[in-house]
C-alpha cells in the first residue's frame, strides 16, 4: 500500500520522459535528414551512383559515375575536347623513339591542399596506377617506367611501341605523391582540378566548391552537386519541377515525358555505349560463321532499332561507335529470314537448333525489350531461345567462365578509342567470347604499337571489317545519350562518353 | 523486474544469432562472386583469386563462419569493398535518414489513425466507420512501391507540391513518410476502434458520462488512457516494420537510408555492408521490442513482470 503513490508518480514522470525522449529523437532525426545543396549550385544527376573517389581503386577504374566526378576533381597530363586531345597538366610532349615519350609539364599548378604538383607526383601516380589490378590494368602493362628529369618533365618508357599511351594517359589522374596510396583519398580526395569535394556521402551524394585558382580559369558556378536518384521516374520528376539542373542519361522511351515538359530542354550526343549480342563461339552452333551470319539475318535490326529506340539510338555500322577513332563503316546484314533459313539447312540445321540469350536488364535502356525482339525473330526461322534474364552478379561469373551461348549487354569505350574495345576484347589471348583468329592478333597488335592516329586508324577500321564479316555478333545500336537540362543553363556541350564538362556551365 | 529484463535480453541475444547466421549463409549461397564485380569482366583468374583470398572467401565456410561470429561479437562486420571504411560505420552513416522516415511515418498513423479510429468508435457501425473498414483493407493490400510512385505522380509531378527525391530537407520525407504510414492508418483506426467499443461499455465510462463529462475528454482522457497498453505494443512494432519496411521506399523516393544501402550491397555482392544493415535493422526491432515491454509497466500499474 505505502509503494502506490510513489510508483504512480514515477510512472507520470516516466511517461513524461519517454515523452520527451521521443520528441528530441524526431526533432534530432529531422535535423540530419535534410541535405540541401548549396545556394547557386548546379544540380546534375547521373543514372549510376558514386561510390569511391580514390582515382586508383580496382573497382572504380572505368566506372562512369566515378570518371565524371574525377574529371571535376582532378587532372591529367592529357584531356580529350571533343574527338581530339587537348594539353592538360602536359602542355607539350613528344616520341623520342618507338618506345619512348617525353611529357612536358605546365608549371605553377597547385593541388587543393596548396602543395606544387610535379613531375615526381606524375611519376609516383603511374606507379601507383600499376601496382592496382584493375580494368585499366591492360592499359599500362606495356608501360615500364616513368621518370622525372626535372620538375616539368616526364620520360615514359614502354616495353612495346604504344601509340595509345596519350590516349590512355586521359585515364591517369594525378594527385600528390604522399597521398597517391592514401585509403583517405576515398572520401575527401586532393586533386588539381576545378573543383574540390566539400562533402561526399557514398552513392548518395557529391558536393563539389569551385578551386578558385585553378590553372585552366575558374568554373563558372560556385558548386556542383551531384545526388544520386535511383528511380528514373522521381529523377525526371525533380528535373520538371527544378529541383534538378541537368539529368542523363534519359532513357529512349522516356524522353516524350521530358520533352514536353515546360523550362526543361533536351541535347542529344551519339555516346561510346552500344549493344551487341555476342556469340559463344567455342560452343556449338557458333564455331561456325556461317550459322553466326544467319542468326545476324534473321533479325530486322534496323526495324528493331528505330521501333524500339527511336531518337535514342543508331544503328550500328562497325562493331564500335561510329565516333570512336577507329571506326570503319561496314555493309549492313540485309534482313532475309528466307536466306536464313537456307543458310542453317546448309549448316545442318535444316529445324532449327535450342540455344539461350542472357543478359541483365540494368546493362542498358530496354535491354529486356531488345532482348524478346531479337528471340522472337529467331523463332521464326526455327532457333528456340530460351530468355536468361539474370542478376548482374551472376551474369559476370557466367560471362568470365564463358558459361554462355549468346550474351547481351553494353559496353563503352571509355577512351574514345578502338584499342579500348576491339584491341582488348577480340584478342585470342582475352578469349572473351571464345573466338580465336591469329590474323586479327596481328592487325591488333601493330595497331596497339602505331603511333600515327591515321595509322592506328586504318589497322583498327581491318578489324572492323574482320569482326564484322566473321559476325562474332549482332552489333545492333549506339545509344544517343539524352542529356535534360533547364533552360536557364549555358555552356553545356553533350559528352559522348558521359562525361561532360561542368565546369564550363553557367545560369543565365 | 531485472530478472525479466535479463531473460528479455537473452532471448533477443538468441534473435541477434540467428539473425547473422541466415544472412551469413544466404549472402554466400546467392550465386555470383564479388571478386568479379570488383575486377569486372577483364579480370584474369590469377587476379580473381587474389582479390577472393584478401576477403577471406576463399577458405571454407565453417571457417568463415566462425571467424565472421567472432568479429560480429566486437562490432566489426569487415570493410566495405565497394564504399570503402568499415561497413558499420557506413551503415550508421545511413541511421538516422531511416530513423527519421520511420518515426515521420509513426507520428502520421497515430495522428490520423487514432482520432479516426475514435470517430468511428462514436458512430459504430456507420457510414465512416465502413468507408474506414474498407479502405484499411486496401491500404494493407497496395504495394508499397506502387504507392510511392503513384504519391510521385500526383503531388510531385502533377501538382509539384513536394519534391519527388531526398535534398530538399524535410519537405523531401513527406511523401516516403505518408508511403510508409498508408498501409496502417486504417489498420490502426480500427485497432482503436475496437477498444474503444469495447470500453465504451465499461461502468467507469457511465459514471462519467453521468457525471457530464464532455465525449472528447470521456474518449481521449478516459477511454484512451484504458486502451494505451495494445495500442502502444502495436506503435513500438510498428516503428521496427517501419525501419524495415523503408527499403523499397527508400529506393522509390532515393532516400539516402539503410534501406537503399541495403539493396545497392546486395546486387553488388557488398556482404558486409548487407550484414551490417540486416544486424542494425534486427537490433533496432528488438531493442523496440524491449522498450514496449518496459513500457508496459509504465502505462498500467497493474502489470508485473510476473502476471504480464
Amino acid at each position: 500500500m505505502r509503494t502506490r503513490p510513489v510508483s504512480a508518480l514515477a510512472r507520470r514522470e516516466f511517461l513524461a520522459l519517454a515523452g520527451l525522449g521521443a520528441s528530441g529523437v524526431l526533432l534530432g532525426a529531422c535535423g540530419t535528414g535534410s541535405g540541401a545543396a548549396p545556394e547557386g549550385a548546379l544540380r546534375a544527376a547521373f543514372g549510376q551512383p558514386v561510390t569511391d573517389l580514390d582515382p586508383y581503386k580496382a573497382n572504380t577504374a572505368v566506372d562512369e559515375a566515378t570518371l565524371i566526378v574525377k574529371r571535376l576533381v582532378f587532372d591529367t597530363l592529357v584531356r580529350r575536347e571533343g574527338e581530339k586531345l587537348a594539353p592538360g597538366l602536359a602542355r607539350s610532349w613528344e616520341r623520342t623513339s618507338p618506345t619512348t615519350w617525353v611529357f612536358h609539364l605546365r608549371p605553377g599548378v597547385r593541388f587543393h591542399d596548396g602543395s606544387r604538383l610535379t613531375a615526381r607526383d606524375v611519376v609516383a601516380c603511374l606507379k601507383r596506377t600499376k601496382s592496382v589490378e584493375s580494368a585499366q590494368t591492360p592499359l599500362w602493362e606495356p608501360v615500364v617506367s616513368a621518370t622525372a628529369d626535372d620538375a616539368h618533365t616526364v620520360t615514359f618508357t614502354t616495353s612495346v611501341p604504344l601509340g595509345a599511351l596519350p590516349v590512355n594517359l586521359t585515364l591517369l589522374f594525378i594527385v600528390p605523391a604522399r597521398l597517391a596510396a592514401d585509403p583517405a583519398q576515398s572520401r575527401s580526395p586532393v586533386g588539381s582540378g576545378p573543383f574540390r569535394v566539400a562533402g561526399f556521402t557514398p552513392s548518395t551524394t557529391v558536393e563539389l566548391e569551385r578551386n578558385d585558382s585553378y590553372w585552366g580559369g575558374r568554373a563558372r558556378l560556385p558548386a556542383v552537386s551531384l545526388p544520386f536518384v535511383a528511380e528514373t521516374s522521381s529523377a525526371i520528376t525533380a528535373l520538371r519541377n527544378g529541383d534538378l539542373d541537368l539529368l542523363w542519361p534519359i532513357p529512349p522511351d522516356q524522353l516524350a515525358e521530358v520533352e514536353g515538359a515546360g523550362g526543361v530542354r533536351v541535347e542529344t550526343v551519339p555516346s561510346w555505349t552500344y549493344y551487341f549480342s555476342w556469340f559463344n563461339c567455342s560452343r556449338k552452333p557458333f564455331g561456325d560463321p556461317a550459322v553466326r551470319r544467319a542468326m545476324w539475318q534473321a533479325v530486322d535490326v534496323a526495324g528493331l532499332v528505330r521501333e524500339l529506340f527511336g531518337a535514342g539510338a543508331e544503328r550500328m555500322t562497325a562493331p564500335i561507335p561510329s565516333t570512336v577513332l577507329g571506326h570503319r563503316a561496314q555493309q549492313p546484314y540485309a534482313y532475309d529470314p528466307a536466306a536464313a533459313r537456307r543458310a542453317l539447312r546448309d549448316a545442318g540445321f535444316p529445324r532449327g537448333f535450342r540455344t539461350s540469350l542472357m543478359w541483365f536488364d540494368a546493362t542498358g535502356p530496354l535491354a529486356r525489350e531488345l532482348a524478346q525482339a531479337m528471340i522472337s525473330a529467331w523463332s521464326e526461322v526455327g532457333v528456340e531461345v530460351e530468355p536468361q534474364s539474370i542478376e548482374k552478379a551472376q551474369w559476370l561469373e557466367r560471362l568470365n567462365t564463358l558459361d554462355w551461348d549468346m550474351n547481351l549487354q553494353t559496353n563503352t569505350v571509355t577512351t574514345g578509342d578502338a584499342g579500348f574495345s576491339v584491341g582488348r576484347l577480340y584478342t585470342s589471348k582475352a578469349n572473351r567470347l571464345g573466338y580465336a583468329n591469329p590474323a586479327l592478333d596481328a592487325v591488333l597488335a601493330k595497331a596497339d604499337r602505331a603511333a600515327d592516329e591515321d595509322e592506328r586508324s586504318r589497322l583498327y577500321g581491318d578489324a572492323c571489317k574482320t569482326l564484322w564479316d566473321d559476325a562474332v555478333g549482332i552489333f545492333p545500336a549506339t545509344l544517343v545519350t539524352a542529356y535534360g537540362l533547364r533552360r536557364g543553363l549555358t555552356g553545356f556541350t553533350p559528352a559522348a562518353n558521359n562525361q561532360p564538362e561542368l565546369a564550363d556551365v553557367a545560369r543565365r | 523486474m531485472t530478472r525479466f529484463l535479463l531473460r528479455r535480453t537473452g532471448q533477443a541475444l538468441i534473435v541477434a544469432w540467428g539473425a547473422i547466421s541466415l544472412v551469413f549463409v544466404i549472402v554466400r549461397v546467392v550465386p555470383g562472386d564479388p571478386a568479379a564485380l570488383i575486377l569486372g569482366p577483364d579480370a584474369s583468374p590469377a587476379q580473381t583469386a587474389s582479390v577472393r583470398a584478401d576477403f577471406g572467401l576463399d577458405r571454407p565456410l565453417a571457417q568463415q563462419y566462425v571467424t565472421h561470429l567472432g568479429e560480429v561479437v566486437r562490432g566489426d562486420f569487415g570493410d566495405s569493398w565497394r564504399l570503402g571504411g568499415s561497413a558499420m560505420a557506413n551503415t550508421l552513416d545511413r541511421y538516422p535518414a531511416t530513423l527519421t522516415l520511420a518515426v515521420l511515418a509513426l507520428v502520421l498513423t497515430l495522428a490520423v489513425g487514432f482520432p479516426l479510429g475514435m470517430a468511428c468508435a462514436r458512430r459504430a457501425g456507420g457510414v465512416l466507420d465502413a468507408c474506414v473498414s474498407a479502405l484499411s483493407l486496401v491500404g494493407q493490400a497496395l504495394p508499397s512501391f506502387w504507392v510511392g510512385i503513384v504519391l510521385i505522380l500526383l503531388f510531385a509531378r502533377g501538382l509539384n507540391w513536394l519534391p519527388s527525391t531526398a535534398g530538399s530537407g524535410l519537405a523531401s520525407a513527406v511523401l516516403p513518410a505518408v508511403t510508409l504510414a498508408v498501409p496502417f492508418v486504417g489498420w490502426l483506426a480500427r485497432l482503436v476502434r475496437n477498444g474503444a467499443l469495447e470500453e465504451g461499455g465499461r461502468e467507469y465510462v457511465r459514471t462519467a458520462r453521468a457525471k457530464g463529462t464532455g465525449e472528447g475528454v470521456l474518449q481521449y482522457v478516459h477511454v484512451g488512457r484504458n486502451i494505451a497498453v495494445p495500442v502502444v505494443t502495436v506503435l513500438g512494432l510498428l516503428l521496427g516494420n517501419f525501419v524495415a519496411n523503408a527499403v523499397i521506399v527508400e529506393v522509390v523516393f532515393s532516400w539516402p537510408g539503410i534501406g537503399s544501402l541495403m539493396v545497392d550491397a546486395i546486387t553488388n555482392r557488398d556482404y558486409a555492408v548487407v550484414e551490417a544493415a540486416i544486424v542494425t535493422i534486427t537490433v533496432t526491432y528488438i531493442v523496440l521490442n524491449l522498450l514496449v515491454d518496459a513500457l508496459y509497466f509504465a502505462l498500467d500499474p497493474r502489470l508485473t513482470p510476473e502476471n504480464a
